[in-house]
């Protein structure tokens, strides 16, 4: 009963493919929305104290019907290719699944054609580097269906800038300066009493 | 604990069967026994600190990359720095356990790097995230003092599962640290609430207090020599000090120390190689997530539990039967088996293929590591160290 198994295994994996989504590509995503963003071309902002404001809303010039199946919007924030350069684990590649452009995720809402607006504190652990906003659409299913994004297809324009925060504090500073020091007057220390020890057992 | 305070020289009596160096010629693992075993007890949790030290960086790379703005390139060049360092740090080392003994040598080098671990949590740009890599480095050297003081401490007999053991435990802490650290992060992470970019700088606290607590350890317990340590058996005439020049001189035209360092830069080499790329390796070849990614970079390192004890164990075995003429050949297998295990792991494709090909792997390369500290010690019996490490 090799064939009815075989068969069986293969529907089998097809099917889980397609209950995971395996395979959804960025470029068969139309971009049916527009994104707009607030801060403007070269703009540094800091992570933590300031804020951006993303509104999208469906491409009209979009067939009626297109938004027939969009369930979802996550809007997110992706980064710019030259924050990707030399760092693969910010690669862009076409297959969804492997895809690590955009890691940080700003809101999700249920999609509506127009009206939506979000105004985000970028998070403390935003690293810093050149980003821009994307927002993808998901089916029921959960999966890609649509996008949008507040720059052109080669993702050139519109992009900002975030500058984190370093994560030291004073407190920091200073015990790790004092804890050094103890080591080395530890190390002074060890070599004064051995010294000792060696005239005491010198004067036996 | 200075033995010699009570005991006059022949009146002593030692926990373990010792010959007439008063060397131990058994080694009990689970004993604590001054001086033998707690030598070797401390050599090898020191030197697991300075393995967990060095290492404490690539598990949290994920949160430092981000912190410091690295590229790849940053990164490679400071995984190179870390290791590269303790090539002339041990050098220098060996020659400084010839002179000052053992237990000063590898307490003053732990307490000379403890500050460059305190400093990693400060760092705040890619050269400075380097130079603390780059001098963190440095306390590897103290496995010259390790298997040096192991040398010391046993017979022949024995010294291959000392050395092996003590070393292997050691290099132990390359794979313990993938899991400590990332175990400690979280810890500060979500318990204490800190951001991610200040936990990992709280995070390296550890392994640095750990790191000065051994060397205090090794200072106040340790001693160098079954007798007592050098300082007062110099003074008092038993040891003769010898001179940097000639033990440097005689280390350096001795032609065995160069191609047991040739072979070892081949299996230890790749060790520490591995220890450094295996997480990215597995996280972007098979787009395993870090955690995955960590947990297969630790099984790697953690191997040394009883891989390269093993290959020590193993080494003084065929000795009995054959010498070292076995110790040689054995040593000779088992490396190029590890090479072409190594040569496979580049070329299998698949994730469950890859584990257990790395798993063999590493269980050869640290067994070749045991090996050849099965014969470093017959190398040169009074200028032990110095050129091999």
């Amino acid at each position: 009963m090799e064939v009815p198994a075989g068969f069986l295994l293969v529907s089998l994996l097809l099917f889980s493919f397609a209950a995971t989504g395996y395979g959804i590509t960025f470029s068969s995503l139309p971009r049916s929305l527009v994104v707009t963003t607030s801060p403007t071309q070269g703009q540094v902002l800091k992570a933590g104290e300031e804020q951006i404001t993303v509104t999208w809303a469906l491409n009209q010039t979009f067939p009626a019907g297109t938004d027939s199946a969009y369930r979802t919007v996550k809007v997110k924030l992706c980064y710019a290719p030259i924050s990707q350069k030399d760092r693969s684990w910010r690669k862009t590649e076409d297959e969804m699944k492997k895809d690590k452009t955009c890691q940080h995720k700003i809101v999700s809402r249920p999609y509506s054609a127009s009206n939506n607006s979000f105004s985000w504190t970028i998070m403390r652990d935003i690293p810093s580097a050149t980003y821009f906003v994307r927002a993808y659409v998901f089916n029921a299913e959960d999966h890609e269906v649509a996008f949008g994004q507040n720059t052109n297809a080669e993702r050139a324009t519109n992009l900002f800038e975030v500058q984190a925060i370093t994560g030291r504090h004073a407190s920091l500073d200073i015990a790790s300066v004092c804890f050094s020091a103890f080591s080395i007057v530890a190390l002074a220390g060890f070599f004064y009493m051995e010294k000792s020890k060696g005239k005491a057992s010198q004067q036996k | 604990m200075d033995i010699s305070q009570n005991l006059e020289k022949n009146d002593r009596k030692f926990a373990l069967p010792v010959d007439s160096e008063h060397k131990a010629t058994e080694f009990r693992l689970f004993s604590m026994a001054t001086p033998h075993m707690r030598a070797f007890h401390l050599s090898w949790i020191s030197f697991f600190s300075c393995f967990v030290s060095t290492f404490a960086a690539p598990p949290l790379l994920p949160i430092i990359r981000d912190n410091l703005d690295l590229t790849a390139t940053d990164i490679g060049n400071a995984g190179i720095a870390a290791v590269s360092g303790a090539v002339f740090a041990r050098i220098a080392m060996g020659t400084a356990c010839d002179l000052f003994g053992p237990r000063l040598a590898s307490s003053s080098l732990i307490l000379l790097t403890a500050p460059a671990v305190f400093l990693s949590a400060i760092a705040n740009s890619p050269a400075a995230f380097l130079m603390v890599r780059f001098f963190t480095g440095f306390s590897l050297a103290t496995f010259v003092s390790t298997q040096f003081w192991m040398s010391s401490m046993f017979s022949p007999a024995v010294v291959g599962t000392a050395n092996g053991l003590s070393g292997g435990w050691g290099n132990l802490g390359g794979g313990a640290t993938q899991l400590i650290m990332p175990l400690v992060y979280s810890l500060i992470h979500s318990h204490i609430g800190s951001t991610k970019f200040t936990a990992w700088r709280i995070a390296f606290f550890i392994p640095a207090v750990f790191q000065t607590l051994s060397a205090f350890a090794i200072f106040f317990l340790g001693q160098d020599m079954p007798d007592g340590n050098y300082v007062r058996l110099e003074k008092s005439g038993e040891k003769h000090k010898d001179n940097f020049s000639q033990v440097f001189y005689h280390a350096i035209t001795n032609y065995r120390g160069w191609i047991l360092a040739l072979t070892y830069g081949y299996c230890f080499g790749v060790e520490l190689t591995i220890d450094n790329i295996i997480a990215q390796y597995f996280y972007d070849r098979f787009n395993v997530n870090l955690h995955t990614a960590g947990i297969i970079a630790a099984s790697f390192g953690l191997a040394n539990l009883f891989s390269r004890p093993g290959g020590g164990i193993l080494s003084d075995v065929v000795a009995k039967r054959f010498g070292m003429r076995g110790r040689l050949w054995t040593l000779w297998v088992v490396q190029m088996i590890g090479g072409f295990l190594c040569l496979l792991l580049g070329k299998v494709g698949s994730l469950t293929a890859s584990i257990v090909v790395m798993l063999v792997f590493s269980v050869f390369v640290q067994a070749a590591c045991g090996l050849t500290f099965g014969v470093v010690p017959f190398v040169s019996r009074r200028y032990v160290l110095s050129p091999v490490c």
